[in-house]
């Protein structure tokens, strides 16, 4: 082909349009860090509407009488605190704001227990409850579907002590919540599988009521268990914990994350848009060109 | 009785927990919280199982000198330290290992995870191309779930944010219910063949 050709594809020859579709990526990255880091600066303050699944969250815990015992699992790992770590915080607020007694463990080996114990200290500071009476953090075991199953018989065989190694009768609150019996409503926060068994294993066998916060990749095949009314309510993504945050009154930093994920998004839909007019504009003029490709 | 026994077992261990989830009583109870406490003791040996095994993966290219022996000796000493400070000083908050994990291992974990917002939009923006009518259907789907699903979406057009709720509880909902469901089917009956020993390969033959 001439280089005079506008479809031609050798870097001194390349059209507007070709250019349009192999653009940098240093120039994409580059773009994607101002987009994070400009609202984080100069936040746009951007509406989040609250969907249905979100309201109906917060209307579940809402709805838990004072005093009741709230099992909260911290089923998430590190890689995805800035998801579910702001779920995690709203939901303890909001349990605690209404003085529900918190039972806090984590199917997630690596770091669920040690987030778990960081979240319900330092809320549970906030609100000035006591560990032990108010909240307590029983940790991880191996085994999620033998955990999920055994705490529905006795809590005691399966953590006979809690993260911090205090034998579980020791502790006021667990004196009273031998099995699921006693437990009132389920919270989870994940980014795994680990809701399924909650639903299938919990929800299913013992009619345990819950909700859950998941990560937005995860949220499509949540939404499935709150049609079946087996989720009551459901969290997605860094949206659904701006959502939960508005609705508790109690706006932190999936609210502040809300204006950067929603430029980045919106960034990513002008790549996709710009490389489609550039493969579209090459195409349509291919087809047009005489044979041998080359304009008169 | 090499065969047999691990059959044996997992028929008994299968059956009962069948039991319990369809009928609760004092003999079903009794029976599968004691087999549920065995579970997560052979839970914990098998996490032991795992870390030995790693440890010995890594510890063989550091002693044969293989080239890329740097990352697995770097893992061995990341190995222990964590694991060291973990069972000798603790893992309650204020002690080392709660503190080399918020400061060290949770933001290495969030970076990784964080980089995949940067790949995510140069991928998107090289392979999604309407190349026929399918990829051109998932293309308009993905932009107005994409659009529907943030505050920017509803400035843009009022309506966006309610067809994308329609797309997530209606066609994509299907879809989701035919995979939960494929795999839910799919599961029992290779629970059912492992449990009637129809289904042998975990004994190490076929």
């Amino acid at each position: 082909m001439k280089s005079g050709n506008r479809a031609d594809h050798t870097p001194a020859g390349r059209s507007f349009w070709d250019r349009l579709q192999t653009v940098d990526r240093r120039i994409l990255y580059t773009l994607i860090f101002a987009a994070v880091i400009i609202p984080v600066l100069w936040p746009l303050h951007l509406p989040t509407p609250t969907t249905p699944e979100s309201q109906a969250f917060f209307n579940a815990v809402d709805s838990i009488p004072a005093g009741s015992v709230v099992l909260f699992p911290f089923d998430f790992w590190p890689s995805t605190l800035a998801e579910t770590e702001p779920m995690a915080i709203a939901g303890l607020r909001h349990c605690f704001r209404k003085n529900l007694r918190i039972v806090g463990l984590s199917n997630v080996g690596m770091g669920g227990p040690t987030i778990a114990e960081r979240l319900l200290d330092s809320i549970g500071g906030e609100y000035k409850k006591t560990y032990g009476v108010d909240y307590v953090n029983l940790g991880y075991k191996a085994n999620y579907s033998a955990v999920l199953l055994g705490m529905g018989t006795r809590i005691a065989d399966i953590f006979p002590t809690d993260h911090r190694g205090t034998p579980i009768g020791d502790l006021p609150l667990m004196q009273h919540v031998p099995n699921y019996d006693s437990v009132r409503f389920v919270l989870i926060i994940s980014d795994n599988a680990m809701v399924d068994y909650w639903v299938a294993l919990v929800n299913a066998r013992f009619g345990l009521p819950m909700v859950a916060g998941v990560t937005a990749v995860m949220a499509p095949k949540a939404l499935s268990y709150i049609q079946s009314r087996q989720l009551l309510g459901l969290l997605g993504g860094m949206k659904g914990a701006a959502e939960y945050e508005q609705l508790t009154g109690l706006a932190d930093r999936a609210t502040r994350g809300m204006d950067a994920q929603s430029l980045v998004h919106f960034l990513i839909i002008l790549f996709v848009l710009m490389g489609n007019t550039g493969y579209f504009v090459i195409r349509h003029r291919q087809r047009h060109l005489p044979l041998g490709g080359v304009r008169p | 009785m090499k065969t047999r026994l691990p059959v044996v077992v997992a028929f008994v261990s299968g059956a009962l927990m069948i039991l319990s989830f369809f009928g609760r009583g004092p003999l079903v109870d009794s029976a599968s919280e004691v087999a549920l406490t065995w579970q997560t003791i052979v839970g914990g040996f098998s996490l032991l199982l795992g870390a030995v095994s790693i440890v010995r993966v890594h510890w063989r290219r550091v002693a044969t000198r293989e080239r890329d022996r740097f990352y697995s000796l770097s893992l061995l000493v990341c190995f222990v330290v964590m694991a060291g400070s973990g069972v000798f000083f603790g893992i309650e908050r204020g002690t080392v290992f709660e503190r080399l994990f918020n400061t060290i291992q949770s933001p290495m974990m969030s970076t990784m995870f964080s980089l995949l917002a940067f790949f995510i939009a140069s991928a998107a923006y090289r392979a999604f191309r309407a190349r026929s009518v399918t990829s051109a259907i998932l293309l308009l789907t993905a932009l107005v779930v994409m659009l529907g699903r943030i505050p920017m979406g509803q400035l843009i057009y009022s309506q966006l944010p309610a067809w994308a709720d329609w797309v997530m509880s209606i066609p994509s909902m299907a879809v989701q219910r035919g995979i939960l469901i494929g795999a839910a089917l799919g599961a029992a009956s290779m629970s059912l063949r492992l449990i009637l020993g129809i289904e042998r390969t975990y004994l190490g033959r076929g």
